[in-house]
């Protein structure tokens, strides 16, 4: 007698949680969907997204000076960078700057170490693509090409 | 052989490396005996990348990118780790607010890594729906955390001597009504999960570890915590500024699948406690240390650090010769010793429970192969 009540009481206790969570699902069906439709709907970027570094643009170009800094902290070696003066006496300034994305790690070291914060990260996050060279950035072409945002 | 196997009803299986259940590259070999598994082998290394060979070729601070790959799922906390081991041993003190902000993130990361824990290993027992509401938690961490560090998974974000980013409005409105929202989650959670009937089924009395066990693998998390030790790294040897807040070490009784499930989410509701707490207590102040180097480097010495990461104790023991570069660094993680117990608690059980105990042990592969 007393094992059937047990397996009686089993069986209810049982059937209860699985009402009590289906309750919890009947709730949130009723409620606003979480899901966005990716490409049809974009959630806004957080301010400090950190997409592939870029160069500052100024009304005067770039400010970078080509000291290596960057290149050197990278601990993927994704930057190459090489200057060039214009006369003797000039400032050095970036006249070649290559990022290899494939291999950087979004780390921020090189924006931070940069004397002339000449570095910042850009806001592209739809990176992939079908063969690893397209990591390959010039991003003295790309600063020629985009309006000016410091 | 086949002729052998059919006589001796013992046959080899082999979970993994692409079991979805194994989540990450890790191989078991059972040996069976019909549907009891008689032994198991771990095997390990498929994603082995070389972690503590590559902190030999770079210098302290190009290892920081580093320490969020290991462990994905806890990056932060990682890397927090890897911050407090070099300051301790270089002698840098961090002003009060940076380490603030670094534990309310450590935390948030530690909330999200359990859920994702908790979603999955539902997954694994055939339970989808606390999967999707898990996620949807999740979901939100991610967002609070990429408005300060930029990034969803592999963070960067702690500094030597402070923190990259300061918080901004966006990050401490968001973690004040996320607070709420998990505390009513885990309610639900509570009535969709550690009450049902199936759930309660699969799992109590499942993969019964005893403290002594646990202690003989050198278990630790809330592995070790489910089995009733009352160990945690926070209150052991405290760092940071955990002396300051307050928090409960949750405890299981009968080291079984349930309670290291049951422990994981009350370790959600105290870190929920510490945020809030930490929040609350926020100083304002500068969020880098002033005068430190560019590239800081320990004296010479080894040296040792112990934190607790979502799975347990991870120790950092650190060999500098006071140069730009690590002569040795050696990361001992969590889920190595976790999944060392592995074979003893498969022991005896059916393939079905394979499942639900190498899942509850919260196992990262990446960490262990490193
Ligand atoms: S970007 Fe900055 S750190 Fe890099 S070379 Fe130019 S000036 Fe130097
Ligand atoms: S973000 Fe890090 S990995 Fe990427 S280029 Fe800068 S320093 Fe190198």
């Amino acid at each position: 007698m007393r094992a059937l009540w047990e397996y009686l009481w089993g069986v209810l206790s049982g059937a209860w949680s699985l009402a009590a969570g289906m309750g919890v699902t009947l709730r949130y069906m009723l409620q606003p969907v979480a899901t966005v439709q990716y490409p049809r709907q974009r959630l806004p970027l957080p301010e400090a997204f950190r997409g592939p570094i870029r160069l500052r643009a100024f009304p005067d170009g770039h400010h970078c000076v080509a000291c290596g800094e960057c290149w050197r902290t990278c601990p993927s070696g994704v930057i190459k960078v090489q200057g060039l003066k214009a006369q003797a006496k000039d400032h050095n300034r970036a006249r070649y700057f290559f990022i290899d994305f494939s291999r950087c790690s979004l780390c921020g070291l090189c924006v931070e170490v940069c004397p002339q914060q000449a570095l910042a990260f850009s806001r592209e996050y739809e990176t992939v693509g079908p063969s690893r060279y397209l990591g390959v950035k010039d991003l003295i072409a790309a600063l020629e090409q985009e309006e000016v945002v410091p | 052989m086949l002729r052998k196997t059919l006589i001796h009803d013992t046959f080899y299986l082999n979970l993994g490396p692409q079991h979805p259940s194994t989540h990450g590259v890790l191989r078991l070999l059972l040996r069976l005996e019909g549907e009891r598994v008689v032994e198991c082998q771990p095997v390990i290394g498929y994603s082995h990348r070389g972690h503590e060979h590559m902190a030999q070729n770079r210098s302290w601070l190009q290892f920081l990118p580093n320490t969020s790959r290991m462990d994905y799922l806890s990056a932060l906390l990682y890397n927090h780790a890897y911050c407090l081991a070099v300051e301790r041993a270089c002698g840098i003190t961090v002003p009060p607010r940076a380490e603030y902000i670094r534990v309310i993130c450590a935390e948030l990361n530690r909330i999200a890594s359990h859920l994702l824990w908790f979603g999955a290993y539902l997954l694994d027992l055939g339970a989808f729906t606390p999967f999707l509401y898990a996620f949807d938690d999740r979901e939100d961490i991610l967002a609070i955390l990429g408005e300060v560090t930029g990034s969803r998974l592999t963070y960067c974000y702690c500094r030597f001597g402070g923190v990259a980013r300061d918080l901004n409005q966006a990050f401490l409105d968001g973690v004040r009504a996320f607070i709420p929202k998990l505390r009513r989650r885990l309610k639900d959670y509570h009535t969709l999960v550690s009450k049902n009937v199936i759930f309660l089924n699969r799992t109590k009395g499942i993969g019964v570890m005893s403290p002594e066990q646990a202690r003989d693998y050198a278990v630790t998390g809330p592995n070790l915590r489910a089995s009733g030790v009352n160990y945690d790294v926070r209150k052991a040897e405290p760092y940071s500024v955990y002396p300051e807040l307050d928090f409960e070490v949750p405890l299981g009784e009968h080291g079984d699948c349930y309670d290291r499930y049951y422990v994981r989410l009350l370790e959600m509701e105290q870190s929920l406690r510490i945020v809030e707490q930490a929040l609350e207590r926020l100083p304002s102040g500068p969020i880098r240390a002033a005068g430190v180097e560019q590239e800081p480097a320990p004296p010479p010495g080894a040296y040792h650090f112990a934190y607790e990461s979502a799975r347990g104790q991870l120790g950092i023991y650190l060999v500098s010769d006071g140069g730009r570069i690590p002569v040795r660094m050696k990361w001992r993680v969590p889920s190595f010793s976790n999944l060392s117990v592995l074979p003893e608690l498969l022991a005896g059980t059916l393939v079905a429970d394979t499942i639900a105990i190498l899942g509850s042990l919260d196992l990262v592969i990446p960490e262990i192969d490193r």
